[in-house]
């Protein structure tokens, strides 16, 4: 899995590509742990990631608690049918935003941030 | 280096390749240059301090005969440590060609010219004195044998303590795979290993772990008063910490089972406690069920599993609804709601996890859904235990030679009639 990100403004967008396992999830967890870092809000933009296993959705779990005890907005967007039903299963689609495209994940960010 | 010690041939040649019964002048000094050479051997270390203690007297003593006007009882000293000097190069120099493996190979080698030229003087001195004063200054060389001497004692000594490393390393490996195959024994002897006894009704299970230690299980639970509850889970992750969670998942949903009659709050509760031991946040994807073997009435609260599917008398696979329910282990205060699914005489009702689905080939294939359905729909009619070892068979010809990625686990229940 590779993992690509780019900068909107103030927001980082973290683009994972291809399988999110468990091989994969340690280095994905240091990526965004360090996109965090540096960023007043996170958006995991899913739309080049083909698979999600148990010990990927962990990741994102892992992800979201960051990001709300650091006190700065996060949202996935963009998911694949494959991965949606993944979130959708095990209810990870319940406790966290998940937007059709990176505009809605955006507009949902600007409108907390104001 | 122009040329490591190996090279030179067989200083690690053992002195057993020589039989003891040969008893002529060749055998013993190759058994000779066998000890002196040996690897670490005793009389190989003497024999190095021993080269290296004259290396540095004739390099200390070829100086000081650079110099003029020496005394002369200086100049006889220096003239019979020279002698003896080079009769124990000599030797050396003999044995370490008998040592060595590929001989020609050693005399041309960059140390075997060196151990030849420093001792070549010594001995052409006699056949010209105009070429003395020349060929002295090769003498010179010995302080290149001294770099050899430093280079093979580092590479012993390097060898020596990384062989020490090794064998520490094997065994404390060695110890860490017992003690995981223990953990792995005892992980799989928790696991009901029948269904209960229950009229009118049959049930198998297998789970198979990815790793030495899985994070999936299933369960059998007899309730008070007739019922069964039938569990499949899946801990996030794999290894030590993904069994570790799902042991305290598995006793504190077995506990509360006996005290929550309704499965979603039965979930409901193990998924607070959960939520209170968990510090490595990991979770699990838990279907847990109330089997009614005197009805066929199955009620049903879903935490993020796949949904399991039934297999209705007439061939005919329906998938259970109410799927969506929050993992376990993440959040407290979650509800979990109930779901009834009235089973009829002849149906099976197969729970799986995402192992079996998501079990690859060597095309990086999953064996998926459709394959599942078609394997329960094909060869559903007979017990539970045929079913599960059928599906667990089709599986592995499946992935064929690609390793197991997932813990693998499968619980089927079969119900005639009360």
């Amino acid at each position: 899995m590779k993992v690509r990100l780019e900068s909107l403004g103030p927001i980082t967008v973290v683009i994972p590509q291809g399988r999110l396992d468990f091989g994969a999830a340690a280095a994905f967890q240091t990526a965004i742990e360090q996109a965090l870092a540096g960023a007043t809000a996170l958006i995991i933009d899913c739309a080049e990631l083909e698979y999600v296993s148990s010990a990927g959705l962990r990741v994102f779990l892992l992800a979201g608690r960051s990001s709300q005890s650091a006190g700065r907005p996060f949202a996935l967007c963009a998911l694949r049918p494959a991965v949606r039903e993944v979130f959708d299963v095990s209810g990870f689609s319940r406790v966290i935003a998940v937007h059709a495209d990176r505009d809605g994940a955006v507009a949902q960010i600007r409108q907390r941030s104001v | 280096m122009p040329n490591l010690p190996e090279s030179e041939g067989g200083a690690s040649v053992p002195a057993s390749d020589t039989p003891l019964a040969d008893r002529s002048p060749i055998a013993w000094v190759r058994r000779l240059a066998n000890l002196l050479f040996e690897r670490d051997g005793p009389y190989a270390r003497a024999f190095e301090n021993l080269i290296f203690a004259l290396i540095v007297l004739s390099i200390v003593s070829v100086g000081l005969e650079a110099t003029s006007g020496l005394p002369g009882w200086v100049s006889s000293t220096l003239r019979v440590t020279e002698i003896v000097v080079v009769a124990v190069f000599s030797f050396e120099y003999v044995l370490r060609i008998v040592a060595a493996e590929r001989k020609l190979a050693f005399i041309f080698s960059f140390y075997g010219l060196v151990d030849l030229l420093s001792i070549a003087p010594f001995y052409l001195s006699g056949i010209d004195a105009r070429y003395l004063r020349g060929l002295r200054i090769l003498r010179v060389l010995r302080v290149l044998k001294l770099q050899r001497h430093v280079l093979e004692t580092t590479v012993a000594q390097r060898t020596r303590e990384l062989a020490e490393r090794n064998e520490a390393l094997a065994q404390a490996q060695a110890q860490l795979t017992t003690e995981l195959e223990v953990a792995r024994a005892l992980q799989i002897a928790i696991l009901p290993s029948s269904f209960p006894m229950a009229p009118g009704c049959d049930g198998a299970a297998r789970m198979l772990p990815a790793t030495t230690m899985g994070g999936d299980f299933y369960d059998f639970i007899e309730l008070p008063g007739g019922p069964i509850g039938l569990v499949v889970a899946d801990v996030s992750g794999k290894g030590v910490p993904a069994a570790f969670f799902m042991a305290v998942a598995r006793t504190n949903l077995r506990e509360l089972a006996a005290h929550h009659l309704d499965p979603g709050a039965c979930l409901a509760r193990t998924n607070d406690v959960l939520c209170t031991q968990n510090p490595m946040d990991l979770f699990v994807t838990v279907f847990y069920c109330i089997f009614d073997p005197s009805t066929g009435v199955v009620r049903y609260a879903n935490g993020g599993h796949n949904p399991p599917y039934v297999r209705r008398g007439d061939g005919s696979i329906e998938m259970l609804g109410g799927a969506g329910g929050l993992v376990l282990g993440v959040m407290q205060g979650v509800e979990y709601p109930d779901h009834t699914l009235q089973l009829r005489p002849g149906d099976r009702l197969v729970l799986y996890t995402d192992g079996v689905t998501e079990a690859f080939n060597q095309a990086n294939e999953p064996y998926g859904v459709e394959r599942l359905i078609a394997e329960v729909q094909a060869h559903g009619d007979g017990p539970a235990d045929a079913l599960v070892e059928r599906i667990c068979r089709s599986v592995a010809v499946f992935s064929g030679a690609a390793p197991q990625s997932d813990d693998i686990t499968l619980t089927v229940l079969a119900w005639r009639a009360p």
